[in-house]
Protein backbone atom coordinates (compact mmCIF):
# COMPACT_ATOMS: atom_id res chain seq x y z
CA UNK A 1 0.00 0.00 0.00
CA UNK A 2 1.63 3.27 -1.10
CA UNK A 3 1.47 5.39 2.43
CA UNK A 4 2.81 2.29 4.78
CA UNK A 5 5.60 3.70 6.56
CA UNK A 6 8.78 1.20 7.17
CA UNK A 7 9.64 2.26 11.20
CA UNK A 8 13.04 1.04 12.04
CA UNK A 9 13.71 0.05 16.15
CA UNK A 10 17.33 0.33 17.34
CA UNK A 11 17.71 -0.95 21.29
CA UNK A 12 19.81 1.17 23.10
CA UNK A 13 19.63 -1.03 26.29
CA UNK A 14 17.62 -3.75 27.67
CA UNK A 15 17.48 -5.05 31.86
CA UNK A 16 15.07 -7.71 32.73
CA UNK A 17 12.74 -4.46 34.32
CA UNK A 18 13.89 -1.97 31.58
CA UNK A 19 14.59 -1.07 27.75
CA UNK A 20 15.46 1.83 26.39
CA UNK A 21 15.22 1.91 22.39
CA UNK A 22 15.01 3.78 19.60
CA UNK A 23 12.09 4.55 17.62
CA UNK A 24 12.21 6.13 14.09
CA UNK A 25 10.75 6.74 10.27
CA UNK A 26 7.00 6.50 11.91
CA UNK A 27 5.83 9.90 13.59
CA UNK A 28 4.29 10.64 17.04
CA UNK A 29 0.61 8.79 16.40
CA UNK A 30 2.15 5.71 16.43
CA UNK A 31 4.70 6.72 19.04
CA UNK A 32 1.93 7.73 21.43
CA UNK A 33 -0.19 4.55 20.73
CA UNK A 34 2.28 2.48 21.72
CA UNK A 35 3.18 4.48 24.96
CA UNK A 36 -0.90 4.16 25.77
CA UNK A 37 -1.28 0.66 24.86
CA UNK A 38 2.04 -0.24 27.22
CA UNK A 39 0.75 1.96 29.92
CA UNK A 40 -3.60 0.61 29.98
CA UNK A 41 -4.10 -1.99 27.31
CA UNK A 42 -1.42 -4.85 27.88
CA UNK A 43 -2.93 -7.46 29.87
CA UNK A 44 -1.48 -8.90 33.16
CA UNK A 45 -2.62 -10.89 36.33
CA UNK A 46 -3.22 -9.36 39.77
CA UNK A 47 -5.60 -10.78 42.94
CA UNK A 48 -9.47 -9.72 42.01
CA UNK A 49 -11.18 -11.09 44.57
CA UNK A 50 -10.19 -12.42 48.15
CA UNK A 51 -12.21 -15.04 50.44
CA UNK A 52 -11.73 -14.34 53.79
CA UNK A 53 -11.36 -17.67 56.60
CA UNK A 54 -10.01 -15.37 58.85
CA UNK A 55 -8.62 -11.94 59.46
CA UNK A 56 -7.46 -10.79 63.19
CA UNK A 57 -4.70 -8.24 61.97
CA UNK A 58 -5.01 -4.34 62.41
CA UNK A 59 -5.87 -4.10 59.20
CA UNK A 60 -9.64 -4.43 57.67
CA UNK A 61 -10.31 -6.88 55.00
CA UNK A 62 -10.98 -4.71 52.15
CA UNK A 63 -7.62 -2.67 53.20
CA UNK A 64 -6.28 -5.97 52.70
CA UNK A 65 -7.72 -6.65 49.67
CA UNK A 66 -6.42 -3.63 48.40
CA UNK A 67 -2.97 -4.19 49.00
CA UNK A 68 -3.22 -7.68 47.94
CA UNK A 69 -4.08 -6.63 44.31
CA UNK A 70 -1.47 -3.92 44.13
CA UNK A 71 1.16 -6.74 44.57
CA UNK A 72 2.44 -7.80 40.34
CA UNK A 73 1.78 -11.05 39.53
CA UNK A 74 4.23 -12.99 37.56
CA UNK A 75 3.73 -15.78 34.79
CA UNK A 76 6.52 -17.69 33.59
CA UNK A 77 5.57 -19.90 30.95
CA UNK A 78 7.47 -23.16 31.19
CA UNK A 79 11.28 -23.80 29.97
CA UNK A 80 11.70 -19.69 30.20
CA UNK A 81 12.63 -17.60 33.41
CA UNK A 82 11.33 -14.42 32.08
CA UNK A 83 8.57 -12.53 32.78
CA UNK A 84 6.05 -13.09 30.32
CA UNK A 85 2.81 -12.32 28.54
CA UNK A 86 -0.17 -14.23 29.83
CA UNK A 87 -2.77 -13.55 27.45
CA UNK A 88 -2.17 -17.07 25.79
CA UNK A 89 -2.08 -19.23 28.76
CA UNK A 90 -5.32 -17.33 30.43
CA UNK A 91 -9.13 -16.35 29.20
CA UNK A 92 -10.29 -13.09 30.87
CA UNK A 93 -12.82 -14.36 33.73
CA UNK A 94 -15.65 -12.96 31.43
CA UNK A 95 -15.50 -15.13 28.45
CA UNK A 96 -14.20 -18.35 30.25
CA UNK A 97 -17.14 -20.71 29.82
CA UNK A 98 -16.77 -22.29 33.48
CA UNK A 99 -19.33 -21.66 36.19
CA UNK A 100 -17.78 -19.40 38.56
CA UNK A 101 -14.03 -19.69 37.55
CA UNK A 102 -11.66 -22.34 36.95
CA UNK A 103 -7.91 -22.97 36.28
CA UNK A 104 -8.43 -21.73 33.35
CA UNK A 105 -9.34 -18.04 33.73
CA UNK A 106 -8.05 -17.63 37.22
CA UNK A 107 -4.94 -18.48 39.87
CA UNK A 108 -5.92 -19.07 43.24
CA UNK A 109 -3.59 -18.36 46.12
CA UNK A 110 -3.69 -19.20 49.80
CA UNK A 111 -2.34 -17.52 52.80
CA UNK A 112 -2.33 -18.62 56.45
CA UNK A 113 -0.45 -17.21 58.81
CA UNK A 114 -1.08 -17.46 62.44
CA UNK A 115 1.24 -15.36 64.58
CA UNK A 116 1.11 -17.90 67.54
CA UNK A 117 1.98 -20.84 65.60
CA UNK A 118 5.40 -19.30 63.62
CA UNK A 119 6.18 -17.27 66.86
CA UNK A 120 7.37 -20.57 68.64
CA UNK A 121 9.64 -21.55 65.71
CA UNK A 122 11.15 -18.13 65.61
CA UNK A 123 14.83 -17.46 67.04
CA UNK A 124 14.67 -15.68 70.25
CA UNK A 125 16.04 -12.37 69.52
CA UNK A 126 13.34 -12.20 67.46
CA UNK A 127 10.18 -13.84 69.54
CA UNK A 128 7.60 -11.87 70.29
CA UNK A 129 8.28 -9.06 67.67
CA UNK A 130 5.75 -7.97 65.07
CA UNK A 131 5.57 -10.39 62.31
CA UNK A 132 5.59 -9.13 58.71
CA UNK A 133 3.01 -10.86 56.40
CA UNK A 134 4.46 -10.88 52.99
CA UNK A 135 4.11 -11.69 49.61
CA UNK A 136 6.48 -14.87 50.25
CA UNK A 137 3.95 -16.18 52.00
CA UNK A 138 1.66 -16.58 49.27
CA UNK A 139 1.19 -20.01 48.02
CA UNK A 140 -0.12 -20.51 44.32
CA UNK A 141 -1.82 -23.35 42.71
CA UNK A 142 -0.36 -22.73 39.31
CA UNK A 143 3.19 -23.54 39.59
CA UNK A 144 3.68 -20.66 36.21
CA UNK A 145 2.34 -17.98 38.38
CA UNK A 146 3.91 -16.35 41.60
CA UNK A 147 4.04 -12.92 43.30
CA UNK A 148 6.88 -10.85 41.34
CA UNK A 149 10.07 -11.04 43.40
CA UNK A 150 13.55 -10.58 42.19
CA UNK A 151 14.82 -11.80 38.45
CA UNK A 152 16.70 -14.37 39.16
CA UNK A 153 18.34 -16.73 41.94
CA UNK A 154 21.57 -15.21 42.30
CA UNK A 155 19.49 -11.94 43.76
CA UNK A 156 17.06 -13.62 45.48
CA UNK A 157 19.74 -15.62 47.72
CA UNK A 158 22.08 -12.56 48.33
CA UNK A 159 19.48 -10.35 48.90
CA UNK A 160 17.50 -11.92 51.79
CA UNK A 161 14.46 -10.43 50.33
CA UNK A 162 11.35 -10.89 52.34
CA UNK A 163 8.66 -9.99 49.73
CA UNK A 164 6.26 -7.17 49.45
CA UNK A 165 4.91 -6.95 53.06
CA UNK A 166 1.08 -6.95 53.07
CA UNK A 167 0.23 -6.47 57.03
CA UNK A 168 1.84 -6.58 60.37
CA UNK A 169 0.74 -9.45 62.97
CA UNK A 170 0.81 -9.34 66.93
CA UNK A 171 0.42 -11.86 69.11
CA UNK A 172 -2.98 -13.56 69.28
CA UNK A 173 -3.86 -12.62 65.57
CA UNK A 174 -4.02 -14.99 62.50
CA UNK A 175 -5.17 -14.29 59.25
CA UNK A 176 -5.88 -16.51 56.68
CA UNK A 177 -7.51 -16.08 52.96
CA UNK A 178 -8.03 -17.28 49.86
CA UNK A 179 -7.07 -14.47 46.78
CA UNK A 180 -8.08 -14.98 43.20
CA UNK A 181 -6.09 -13.73 40.50
CA UNK A 182 -7.24 -12.64 37.05
CA UNK A 183 -6.28 -11.24 33.97
CA UNK A 184 -7.06 -7.47 32.88
CA UNK A 185 -6.20 -4.53 31.36
CA UNK A 186 -5.49 -1.19 33.01
CA UNK A 187 -8.08 0.24 31.72
CA UNK A 188 -10.10 -1.38 34.30
CA UNK A 189 -7.66 -0.67 37.73
CA UNK A 190 -4.15 0.40 37.94
CA UNK A 191 -3.23 -2.80 39.70
CA UNK A 192 -3.14 -4.70 35.95
CA UNK A 193 -0.73 -2.03 35.11
CA UNK A 194 2.66 -3.62 33.73
CA UNK A 195 4.40 -0.56 33.80
CA UNK A 196 5.75 1.59 36.32
CA UNK A 197 6.90 4.22 33.72
CA UNK A 198 6.20 4.32 29.53
CA UNK A 199 7.61 7.05 28.26
CA UNK A 200 9.52 8.57 25.28
CA UNK A 201 11.29 11.77 24.45
CA UNK A 202 12.19 13.45 20.66
CA UNK A 203 15.42 13.00 19.41
CA UNK A 204 17.02 16.33 19.43
CA UNK A 205 18.15 17.36 15.99
CA UNK A 206 21.06 19.75 16.67
CA UNK A 207 22.65 21.81 13.55
CA UNK A 208 25.78 24.12 14.48
CA UNK A 209 26.64 26.73 11.71
CA UNK A 210 30.41 26.28 11.66
CA UNK A 211 31.14 29.48 9.87
CA UNK A 212 29.35 31.66 12.24
CA UNK A 213 30.81 29.89 15.00
CA UNK A 214 33.97 30.61 13.81
CA UNK A 215 33.52 34.10 14.15
CA UNK A 216 33.20 33.76 17.87
CA UNK A 217 36.01 33.97 20.58
CA UNK A 218 36.58 30.78 22.53
CA UNK A 219 35.06 32.09 25.45
CA UNK A 220 31.76 33.37 23.57
CA UNK A 221 32.00 29.30 22.73
CA UNK A 222 32.60 28.18 26.16
CA UNK A 223 29.63 30.66 27.26
CA UNK A 224 27.07 28.89 25.05
CA UNK A 225 28.52 25.30 26.43
CA UNK A 226 27.47 27.05 29.89
CA UNK A 227 24.42 28.67 28.62
CA UNK A 228 22.49 25.58 28.43
CA UNK A 229 21.52 23.88 31.71
CA UNK A 230 21.15 19.78 30.23
CA UNK A 231 25.31 20.53 28.25
CA UNK A 232 24.60 19.32 25.33
CA UNK A 233 27.88 21.25 23.90
CA UNK A 234 31.23 20.93 24.24
CA UNK A 235 34.10 22.31 23.00
CA UNK A 236 35.93 20.05 20.87
CA UNK A 237 39.72 19.81 22.67
CA UNK A 238 41.70 19.77 19.46
CA UNK A 239 40.26 22.05 17.05
CA UNK A 240 38.25 24.28 19.47
CA UNK A 241 34.83 24.25 17.34
CA UNK A 242 31.39 23.75 19.31
CA UNK A 243 29.86 20.17 18.86
CA UNK A 244 27.65 18.39 20.13
CA UNK A 245 27.89 15.93 23.46
CA UNK A 246 27.84 12.25 21.91
CA UNK A 247 24.58 11.57 24.26
CA UNK A 248 23.13 14.47 23.84
CA UNK A 249 19.74 12.59 23.15
CA UNK A 250 19.75 11.51 26.95
CA UNK A 251 20.57 15.40 28.32
CA UNK A 252 18.53 17.17 26.36
CA UNK A 253 15.20 18.85 26.78
CA UNK A 254 14.81 21.73 24.81
CA UNK A 255 15.19 24.84 26.89
CA UNK A 256 15.57 28.24 25.56
CA UNK A 257 18.78 28.58 27.12
CA UNK A 258 20.26 28.42 24.16
CA UNK A 259 17.79 30.79 22.20
CA UNK A 260 18.19 33.48 24.62
CA UNK A 261 22.30 33.26 25.02
CA UNK A 262 22.77 33.27 21.76
CA UNK A 263 20.69 36.15 20.97
CA UNK A 264 22.52 38.33 23.19
CA UNK A 265 25.58 37.10 21.23
CA UNK A 266 24.51 37.68 18.24
CA UNK A 267 25.45 41.72 16.55
CA UNK A 268 22.04 41.54 14.93
CA UNK A 269 18.75 40.08 15.52
CA UNK A 270 18.63 38.71 11.79
CA UNK A 271 22.05 36.78 12.07
CA UNK A 272 21.67 32.92 11.49
CA UNK A 273 21.87 30.91 14.54
CA UNK A 274 24.87 29.45 15.95
CA UNK A 275 23.59 26.59 17.05
CA UNK A 276 19.90 25.37 16.62
CA UNK A 277 18.38 22.70 19.15
CA UNK A 278 15.26 21.52 17.51
CA UNK A 279 12.68 18.38 18.52
CA UNK A 280 13.06 15.41 15.48
CA UNK A 281 9.53 14.65 14.78
CA UNK A 282 10.20 11.28 13.38
CA UNK A 283 12.63 9.89 15.39
CA UNK A 284 11.46 8.66 19.79
CA UNK A 285 13.70 7.56 22.36
CA UNK A 286 11.33 5.04 24.65
CA UNK A 287 11.93 4.06 28.09
CA UNK A 288 10.25 1.64 29.78
CA UNK A 289 10.69 0.31 33.43
CA UNK A 290 8.50 -2.80 34.57
CA UNK A 291 6.70 -3.47 37.96
CA UNK A 292 8.45 -7.12 37.73
CA UNK A 293 4.83 -8.66 36.84
CA UNK A 294 6.39 -9.12 33.18
CA UNK A 295 9.88 -8.52 31.43
CA UNK A 296 10.55 -5.23 29.67
CA UNK A 297 10.95 -6.22 26.40
CA UNK A 298 7.60 -8.73 26.64
CA UNK A 299 5.75 -5.68 27.61
CA UNK A 300 6.69 -4.08 23.99
CA UNK A 301 6.01 -7.28 22.39
CA UNK A 302 2.75 -7.26 24.34
CA UNK A 303 1.91 -4.12 23.21
CA UNK A 304 2.69 -3.87 19.64
CA UNK A 305 0.43 -7.95 19.62
CA UNK A 306 -2.59 -6.05 21.30
CA UNK A 307 -1.89 -2.76 18.76
CA UNK A 308 -2.07 -5.36 15.96
CA UNK A 309 -5.02 -7.44 17.09
CA UNK A 310 -7.17 -4.00 17.65
CA UNK A 311 -6.48 -2.95 14.27
CA UNK A 312 -7.59 -6.49 12.44
CA UNK A 313 -10.59 -6.00 15.14
CA UNK A 314 -11.55 -2.54 13.19
CA UNK A 315 -10.73 -3.64 9.89
CA UNK A 316 -12.90 -6.40 10.70
CA UNK A 317 -16.05 -4.30 11.55
CA UNK A 318 -15.48 -1.86 8.81
CA UNK A 319 -15.58 -4.34 6.17
CA UNK A 320 -18.90 -5.20 7.71
CA UNK A 321 -20.26 -1.61 7.08
CA UNK A 322 -19.56 -1.71 3.20
CA UNK A 323 -22.31 -3.50 2.69
CA UNK B 1 -23.52 4.94 43.47
CA UNK B 2 -23.61 6.20 40.02
CA UNK B 3 -20.48 5.29 38.91
CA UNK B 4 -20.37 3.12 35.82
CA UNK B 5 -18.17 -0.20 36.10
CA UNK B 6 -14.68 0.81 34.70
CA UNK B 7 -15.12 -2.16 32.04
CA UNK B 8 -17.71 -0.22 30.55
CA UNK B 9 -14.78 1.86 28.94
CA UNK B 10 -13.52 -0.56 26.96
CA UNK B 11 -16.26 -3.38 26.36
CA UNK B 12 -19.32 -2.88 24.08
CA UNK B 13 -22.46 -2.86 25.48
CA UNK B 14 -25.34 -5.60 24.57
CA UNK B 15 -26.44 -4.19 21.06
CA UNK B 16 -23.76 -2.24 20.22
CA UNK B 17 -21.80 -1.95 17.16
CA UNK B 18 -18.20 -1.30 17.43
CA UNK B 19 -18.02 0.93 13.99
CA UNK B 20 -21.47 2.76 13.17
CA UNK B 21 -21.57 5.14 9.52
CA UNK B 22 -22.96 8.00 9.13
CA UNK B 23 -22.95 9.71 5.29
CA UNK B 24 -23.14 13.51 5.56
CA UNK B 25 -26.00 15.49 4.22
CA UNK B 26 -24.32 18.66 3.66
CA UNK B 27 -21.41 17.49 2.17
CA UNK B 28 -20.63 15.64 -0.61
CA UNK B 29 -18.17 12.66 -0.32
CA UNK B 30 -18.32 12.71 3.49
CA UNK B 31 -19.29 10.71 6.48
CA UNK B 32 -18.69 9.97 10.10
CA UNK B 33 -17.63 7.06 11.77
CA UNK B 34 -18.60 6.64 15.25
CA UNK B 35 -16.39 3.90 17.34
CA UNK B 36 -17.72 2.43 20.45
CA UNK B 37 -15.35 2.33 23.24
CA UNK B 38 -12.30 3.71 21.72
CA UNK B 39 -10.18 6.32 22.83
CA UNK B 40 -7.48 8.59 21.42
CA UNK B 41 -5.04 5.53 21.15
CA UNK B 42 -6.03 4.32 17.83
CA UNK B 43 -8.54 7.61 16.79
CA UNK B 44 -5.03 9.48 16.61
CA UNK B 45 -3.56 6.88 14.39
CA UNK B 46 -5.86 6.15 12.27
CA UNK B 47 -6.37 10.16 11.91
CA UNK B 48 -2.68 10.70 11.17
CA UNK B 49 -2.43 7.84 8.58
CA UNK B 50 -5.80 9.28 6.67
CA UNK B 51 -4.07 12.53 6.37
CA UNK B 52 -1.32 10.86 4.58
CA UNK B 53 -3.40 9.37 2.00
CA UNK B 54 -4.03 12.17 -1.26
CA UNK B 55 -7.67 10.70 -1.93
CA UNK B 56 -8.50 12.18 1.64
CA UNK B 57 -9.35 15.89 1.01
CA UNK B 58 -10.55 15.80 5.07
CA UNK B 59 -9.78 13.61 8.29
CA UNK B 60 -10.67 14.87 12.03
CA UNK B 61 -11.50 13.02 14.72
CA UNK B 62 -13.46 14.01 18.11
CA UNK B 63 -13.53 12.36 21.48
CA UNK B 64 -16.84 14.48 22.62
CA UNK B 65 -17.01 14.05 26.34
CA UNK B 66 -14.27 12.16 28.20
CA UNK B 67 -17.03 10.20 30.15
CA UNK B 68 -18.81 8.55 27.20
CA UNK B 69 -16.42 6.70 25.17
CA UNK B 70 -16.87 7.16 21.70
CA UNK B 71 -15.11 8.35 19.03
CA UNK B 72 -16.26 10.19 15.95
CA UNK B 73 -14.00 10.08 12.78
CA UNK B 74 -15.02 12.84 10.26
CA UNK B 75 -13.56 11.86 6.61
CA UNK B 76 -14.24 13.48 3.14
CA UNK B 77 -12.96 12.07 -0.08
CA UNK B 78 -11.57 14.06 -3.10
CA UNK B 79 -13.63 12.56 -5.74
CA UNK B 80 -16.96 10.39 -5.24
CA UNK B 81 -15.59 7.50 -6.88
CA UNK B 82 -13.37 6.80 -3.75
CA UNK B 83 -15.94 5.89 -0.51
CA UNK B 84 -15.06 6.94 2.88
CA UNK B 85 -15.10 3.91 3.74
CA UNK B 86 -12.78 2.60 1.44
CA UNK B 87 -9.74 5.20 2.66
CA UNK B 88 -10.74 3.74 6.02
CA UNK B 89 -9.85 0.16 5.06
CA UNK B 90 -7.06 0.90 3.41
CA UNK B 91 -5.76 3.43 6.57
CA UNK B 92 -5.72 0.55 8.44
CA UNK B 93 -4.70 -1.98 6.45
CA UNK B 94 -1.68 0.36 5.81
CA UNK B 95 -1.25 0.99 10.28
CA UNK B 96 -1.78 -3.19 10.60
CA UNK B 97 1.34 -3.74 8.03
CA UNK B 98 3.13 -1.23 9.96
CA UNK B 99 2.71 -2.96 13.23
CA UNK B 100 3.96 -6.28 11.43
CA UNK B 101 7.18 -4.80 10.41
CA UNK B 102 7.62 -3.30 13.41
CA UNK B 103 7.28 -6.79 15.41
CA UNK B 104 9.80 -7.92 13.37
CA UNK B 105 11.78 -5.07 13.85
CA UNK B 106 11.70 -5.16 17.02
CA UNK B 107 12.35 -8.85 17.50
CA UNK B 108 15.24 -8.54 15.51
CA UNK B 109 16.41 -5.85 17.30
CA UNK B 110 16.51 -7.86 21.05
CA UNK B 111 18.40 -10.59 19.47
CA UNK B 112 20.74 -8.38 17.83
CA UNK B 113 21.44 -6.74 21.12
CA UNK B 114 21.31 -9.72 23.11
CA UNK B 115 24.14 -11.70 20.95
CA UNK B 116 26.17 -8.24 21.12
CA UNK B 117 25.91 -7.96 24.66
CA UNK B 118 26.08 -11.43 26.08
CA UNK B 119 23.86 -11.75 28.88
CA UNK B 120 23.36 -15.73 29.10
CA UNK B 121 22.28 -15.23 32.51
CA UNK B 122 18.78 -14.40 32.31
CA UNK B 123 17.95 -17.43 29.97
CA UNK B 124 15.35 -17.54 26.93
Amino acid sequence: MPQQRFPKVEILNIAPHFIQFILSETDTSMANALRRIMIAEVPTLAIDLVEYAENSSVLNDEYIAHRLGLIPIRYTPEGSLKGGDCHAAFLPHRECVCFDRCVRCSVEFELDVNFDKVNSTRPDQERDLALTVTSRNLTSNNMLVAPAHFLNEEEQDESHDEGISIVKLGPGQHLKLKAIARMGISKEHAKWCPVAVATYRFWPIITINQEACNMLTLEQKQELVDACPDRILELDEITGNLVAVENAYEMATFTEDLKVAQNAMKKRPEDDDFVRVVQSTDRFVFSVESTGAMDAEEILMSALRVLKDRLNYLAAEVEKLKD
Amino acid sequence: MNAPERSAAFLLDDEEEKVEYQADTKVSNAGTFTFNKEDHTIANLLRMQLLRDPQVKFAGYMHPHPLVHKIHLKIQTTTSQVAPAETLSAAIEDLSNETDHLITQVTDAIDKWKRENDTGLMGM
